[in-house]
């Protein structure tokens, strides 16, 4: 079943399309990541799933609902612009968001403590939003996100302006809450953090999809076909085998591209040759696979 | 609608700990208050010292001159630190030339007043003629008391000259006169000072006033509040939670709570103030209905306004010009009060009545007037009030729902439009 489901979607602000044709569906109990450079269309995508901006054409289907105002009960969002109430306390905020997110009055008594104690403000609950830092701010707006623990959770940028510790504590909790069945979907344009989290991924540049799939399908499928040696002795002969493209040496290792993916019958000539030290299969990073296609994308469009 | 309740919940608890809250709650007591009590002791109060004032008279009728004399000394001698100087001015060739010498006294600034007295003043058209030259407005008050001596000082030789006792006039035109107002059991008739009439005629105006300020005063927290939540950028997680109506309808319930606080603490000590002052202030139970009932009505029709025209704008100073046509509406009744107490059934009242914005308070005015207003009427303009409400309230949703959103530039009257006529 998909949480979410996205069937040619458009969207245009003016002369400009924002999300252009856009059709992705979110497995449920999966971490989706909407990735792109600043402006691709990601917080457009979010919001018209959110149902607060609407698509000029197209059909969005959310928890197996055509109508966002039935299940938003369910669904927890963050919003890429943060904001709270600035008056009120950490405790305060969280417990009326909780009640207008449908989470009865007995029930929030205990939630509202455990969420402060999870993002580490418990001694900070009774002061004034604006008295918190940058980065408890953040904290809390993804508490207030997730206080009705929601099956569906979407996340503007959520690691923008949080130090190292708090990324690592928020990715905790969103594999967490994936473990436990729920669906996470969020944007940045941070490779690494992507990489780490997502189950599957979307890149899009200038509102087009350009990749879209599973991210461990993904990789395999953009390898370059290169693999790292370590070897003893003479590595001369390396450039010689059938299956090699290009050599190129890095102190005692090789970077060895080869013509086919079958790393298995290169390891095997090697092992006739040479003593082999190490051999890694090298798998392209989300960052290079991102500035190469997006890069492509743009060289095509101009 | 537990969800708007949990709006309106906050919306109340917030709005009531602003200081502007507050401050608007206790400062508009105290300012009537104030412009009360320093009315009172300043027209109640003795005149301080003023430089002596210069008269010169011509004396035309050539025997009013001791008489003159006579009251100004009296005043003089009663007042020594407000003093008239008083000189005469005979003709001495012909009564032009003099009078030019007088005039041109005054404009030399020896003299603060010049006055000529005709011949013919005692028995014949004459007039007195007080002549002043760019007289100074702090003088105003001692002129008055001088053109009351020569008034005086006329009236009494006339008196004398057709041989009239003016002790006996005194007593004919004393005639006493008691007001009393009787209670509804014997024995509890109260005589009713002049406060009590007065005390009449505020009553219409200071609940008409109440429905003015139940509506604009708790219309700056509604403009606040949208603004905030725009600026703090909050708006976007309250909608994803609420739908962008049950926003808007928890805001509007909560001022209303806050609108009929206000209300009922003003009302209490305005009772209790007037109870203090002896003053009898009795208002019937229908009018308290009609009162809740137009104030609801009038209510929901500005707050729906309001909430239309915050959800548009950035800032407060933004939102200052797109008030200022609806708030110049509200000035008609409140300028033309006066006249509606006094004829509350005259084509102008009748008019007001119908014009949805100032309904509620020209009906509140007109019912608390104690005129006879036809219950056709009252049903008629509820009804008139209530379409305008509905669609008022239908506009300022789709309007909200767009503009809540919006960041920039202010939106246009056409995009406006535009927005309502989109599903």
């Amino acid at each position: 079943m998909n949480a979410v489901t996205l069937e040619n979607v458009c969207k245009s602000f003016g002369q400009v399309h924002a999300v252009d044709n856009l059709s992705v569906e979110v497995p449920a109990g999966s971490i989706y990541g909407f990735l792109g450079p600043n402006g691709a269309g990601k917080t457009t995508t979010l919001r018209m799933i959110m149902n607060i901006i609407r698509p000029d054409s197209g059909r969005i289907e959310i928890l197996g609902d055509g109508q966002i105002e039935k299940v938003k009960d369910r669904i927890g969002y963050m919003p890429e612009e943060r904001g709270l109430y600035r008056k009120m306390t950490a405790r305060k905020v969280l417990v009326y968001f909780g009640l207008i997110k449908g989470i009865n009055e007995k029930e929030i008594i205990h939630r509202v403590p455990h969420w402060l104690e999870t993002i580490g403000l418990a001694d900070w609950a009774d002061k004034k939003v604006e008295e918190l830092s940058r980065g408890m701010h953040q904290k809390l707006q993804f508490a207030v996100t997730v206080i009705n623990e929601p099956e569906l959770v979407i996340l503007d940028e959520p690691f923008s302006g949080l130090d190292p510790l708090n990324q690592e504590l928020l990715k905790a909790i969103i594999l967490e809450m994936r473990n436990q069945g729920r669906t996470v979907i969020f944007s940045t344009h941070v490779m690494h953090e992507a990489e780490k989290l997502c189950d599957f991924i979307l890149l899009i540049n200038k509102g087009k999809s350009i990749l879209d799939g599973r991210l461990d399908e993904i990789r395999s499928r953009q390898s370059a076909h290169t693999v790292s040696v370590e070897l003893e002795g003479d590595t001369g002969f390396v450039q010689s085998l059938p299956m090699v493209r290009a050599v190129k040496s890095e102190g005692k290792r090789l970077d060895v591209t080869l013509t086919e993916q079958d790393t298995q019958q290169f390891l095997r000539a090697l092992m006739q040759h040479a003593k082999v030290r190490a051999f890694e299969v090298k798998v392209p990073s989300l960052h290079e696979i991102f500035v190469k296609l997006v890069g492509a994308s743009d060289a095509q469009d101009s | 609608m537990h969800r708007i309740l949990k709006v309106a919940q906050r919306e109340y608890i917030e709005t009531a700990k602003t200081k502007t809250f507050i401050i608007g709650l206790l400062m508009t007591p105290v300012i009537i208050g104030a412009i009360i009590f320093f009315t009172k002791a300043i027209s109640g109060g003795e005149a301080g010292p003023r430089p002596p004032i210069r008269v010169a008279v011509t004396d035309l009728s050539k025997s009013l001159a001791e008489d003159i004399k006579t009251s100004f000394d009296d005043y003089n001698k009663r007042n020594p630190d407000r003093q008239f100087l008083l000189q005469r001015l005979d003709v001495q060739q012909d009564a032009n030339s003099t009078e030019a010498q007088g005039k041109t006294k005054l404009r030399n600034g020896q003299l603060d007043a010049y006055v000529v007295l005709d011949e013919d003043i005692l028995e014949g058209p004459g007039r007195i003629r007080f002549y002043t030259f760019k007289p100074k407005p702090a003088n105003v008050d001692a002129f008055w008391t001088i053109e009351n001596f020569f008034r005086k000082a006329v009236e009494n030789r006339r008196y004398e000259i057709e041989k009239i006792d003016q002790k006996l006039l005194a007593r004919l035109r004393n005639v006493p006169l008691e007001r009393l107002e009787i209670g509804a059991a014997e024995g509890t008739e109260q005589v009713q000072s002049q406060g009590q009439r007065i005390a009449g005629m505020m009553v219409p105006f200071f609940f008409m006033y109440l429905i003015f300020m139940g509506m604009v005063g708790t219309g700056q927290h509604m403009l606040s509040s949208i603004i905030e939540e725009k600026n703090s950028r909050v708006i976007e997680v309250l909608l994803s939670a609420l739908s962008p109506f049950q926003l808007m309808a928890g805001k509007i319930l909560g001022l209303a709570g806050i609108g009929l606080t206000v209300m009922a603490l003003w009302s209490a000590a305005a009772f209790a103030a007037a109870s203090w002052q002896g003053l009898n202030v009795d208002v019937g139970p229908q009018l308290i209905v009609y009162f809740v009932i137009y104030y609801i009505l009038g209510y929901l029709l500005f707050s729906a306004i309001l909430t239309g025209i915050g959800s548009v704008c950035n800032t407060i100073k933004e939102t200052q010009s797109l008030m200022m046509p609806v708030m110049l509406i509200f000035i008609i009744p409140m300028l033309g009060w006066f006249k509606l107490v006094q004829s509350p059934d005259g084509t102008l009242a009748r008019v007001l009545s119908f014009v949805p914005p100032v309904t509620p308070m020209v009906m509140v005015l007109r019912l608390a007037a104690g005129s006879n207003v036809l219950f056709v009427e009252i049903a008629a303009s509820m009804l008139v009030l209530v379409a305008a409400v509905i669609v008022v309230i239908w506009a300022a949703a789709k309007i909200f729902r767009t503009g809540i959103l919006m960041y920039g530039k202010k939106p246009g009257l056409f995009e406006i439009l535009r927005w309502l006529r989109q599903s």
